[in-house]
């Protein structure tokens, strides 16, 4: 369902952040994107959203070429699609509730509908209870807890993520991951860039390394090494 | 747009314009101060052509008939012309009269003797006309100088022609005021706007990256515009007509028989167009800042700084 032929990333500053990636992932796939820090992960799931364009290559989601796709039909393809980023983008000012029916209001979703599917994201990442109460009275894994409802609140066909455990304590980032898994049984293509090697190493799934920009391991019940 | 899409957009224009105030104040101000110029222009042109077409209207044709005409043959003609329908009056000036209101001096009515045996008036008798409107002047003009006893018709051209210059002249000047007024005022709403979107923007990469179109995005911007327009131009009529009412007063109670020649259903037109204004000032400003609404909208932006 996501096919990556020959992605290169030349940044116009020169620098080279992918370099002739060529990368399969079928759908209901886990795959955990792993690398040092430059190695050019969250310029690759960039891509896959069409946030950025690569120089050369093709990127191909369902058969459609995402990398000419026209820049009025990229709503309609993020609709697909969750995105957790690298760090929290959440509304300071609109409360847990609303921040996760953002991401139905602006597709025109109804309110009885909206408030269902709020209902239901928050407490498969456990916070219904929290739904009243606004981002900054939250903690830190709350937080991503919230962008990960908000993500998947309308289902998407793939979920992304960059670094959703990234400053949490290995507690909740378990949780996560659970969720994770979670979601990814009930069909969702699920693609995670991390640093968090205990995690790789214990979920045995998929792991594709990345090191200055190219794949330098690609394995089916992977763990974090990349040397 | 669903009804849900719309109710979004105002609640979050109304929730913004309470947010941000100052902007919305600043945005409101600006076009509210330049449609009260803009107003003010177009009721003085307004003002000055309805009493230029007063004028224009009030003009007198006069008709100085032949030295042999004598005051039957000048009531003929008077009769005659009464019966006109573009006429509204006709008054026939007898050699004497016209003598007596050149000369309010009796001895000075002397110097028209210079050169001349007898006491004998050298002046012509003389018919002055009122037309109803002026644009049967020039069918008057034509029927009087096809008249036998009609030697030469005055009536005024060169004041007629100076004040239609002058009328003119007014009505390119206010519509380059308007127009002057438009654009500074747009290109400060064009600012304010782009600087709520440079607060917002944060809220716009979000409403992005879960899938919302250009034309979402920009909703609310062009609701608020359209509500802060409104706003602008409900004030400025507002404040105009009651100002407007007021110098009207002070100007009756200043000049006897002082009359506007403005009606209300000018001064109704007036404000609708002042309406219209606004509108189009707080929607276009809005969106001429929102045209590349896509720089804002990638998530790296916050990093690179736009
Ligand atoms: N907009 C940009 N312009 C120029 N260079 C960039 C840009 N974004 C990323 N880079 C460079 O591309 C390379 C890959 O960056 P990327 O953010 O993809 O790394 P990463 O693997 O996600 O790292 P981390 O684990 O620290 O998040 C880095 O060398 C970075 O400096
Ligand atoms: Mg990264």
């Amino acid at each position: 369902m996501i096919e990556l032929q020959g992605v290169s990333k030349i940044f116009p500053n020169g620098v080279r952040a992918l370099n002739n990636i060529s990368l399969k992932i079928n759908r209901g796939d886990f795959v955990f994107l792993v690398g040092p820090s430059g190695s050019g992960k969250s310029t690759f799931l960039r891509m896959l959203f069409r946030e950025d364009r690569p120089t050369e290559g093709k990127i191909l989601i369902d058969g459609k070429d995402i990398t000419t796709m026209p820049e009025s039909r990229i709503p309609y393809l993020r609709r697909n699609l969750g995105i957790v980023l690298q760090d929290f983008q959440l509304l300071k000012r609109r409360t847990v509730a609303e921040n996760v029916a953002f991401g139905l209001r602006v597709i025109g979703t109804s309110e009885s509908v909206i408030n269902n599917k709020v209902q239901e994201a928050l407490e498969q990442v456990g916070l219904s209870h929290k739904r009243r109460m606004y981002p900054t009275e939250l903690s830190g894994g709350e937080q991503q807890r919230v962008c990960i409802a908000r993500a998947i609140v309308n289902n998407p066909l793939i979920l992304i993520t960059d670094e959703p455990t990234g400053n949490l304590d290995p507690m909740i980032s378990q949780e996560i991951m659970q969720l994770f898994l979670n979601i990814n049984k009930s069909g969702t293509t699920v693609i995670v860039a991390t640093h968090n090697d205990g995690i790789v190493r214990k979920l045995r799934k998929r792991v594709v390394a990345l090191v200055e920009g190219q794949i330098v391991k690609d394995e089916e019940h992977g763990t974090y090494a990349y040397e | 747009m669903s009804y849900s899409n719309l109710k979004f957009f105002i609640v979050e224009a109304l929730t913004n314009m309470r947010k941000s105030g100052v902007m919305a104040f600043i945005t409101i101000s600006t076009i509210a101060i330049s449609l009260i110029l803009m107003g003010t222009f177009l009721l003085a042109t307004m003002n000055m052509e309805g009493f230029l077409a007063q004028m224009q209207s009030e003009a007198l044709v006069t008709a100085y008939l032949k030295k042999d005409a004598t005051l039957d043959s000048a009531n003929t003609l008077y009769l005659r012309l009464t019966s006109l329908e573009e006429i509204e009056n006709v008054k026939v000036i007898s050699p004497e009269d016209a003598a007596n209101e050149l000369f309010t001096n009796p001895d000075d009515k002397k110097l028209l003797q210079i050169g001349l045996d007898n006491n004998e008036n050298p002046l012509p008798f003389t018919i002055r006309i009122k037309i109803k409107n002026t644009e049967s002047l020039e069918k008057i003009l034509k029927k009087l100088k096809n008249e036998p006893l009609v030697d030469s018709v005055n009536y005024g051209e060169d004041l007629y022609k100076q004040l239609e210059g002058m009328s003119k002249l007014l009505w390119i000047v206010s519509l380059i005021v308007v127009i002057l007024l438009g654009l500074a005022s747009l290109f400060i709403v064009y600012n304010t706007v782009r600087l709520t979107l440079f607060m917002r923007r944060e809220e716009i990469i979000i409403m992005k990256l879960v899938g919302a179109t250009n034309w979402f995005v920009r909703g609310p911007f062009v609701v608020e515009g359209f509500l802060e327009g409104l706003l602008a131009s409900t004030m400025s009529v507002v404040v105009l007509l009651l100002s407007y009412n007021f110098i009207l007063t002070k100007l009756a109670e200043l000049i006897p028989f002082f009359n506007s020649t403005i009606t209300v259903e000018q001064l109704f037109k007036l404000s609708i167009k002042l309406f219209m204004m606004g509108i189009v000032l707080g929607v276009s400003g809005s969106l001429i800042s929102l045209r590349d609404i896509n720089k804002f909208s990638r998530s790296t932006a916050l990093y690179e700084g736009i």
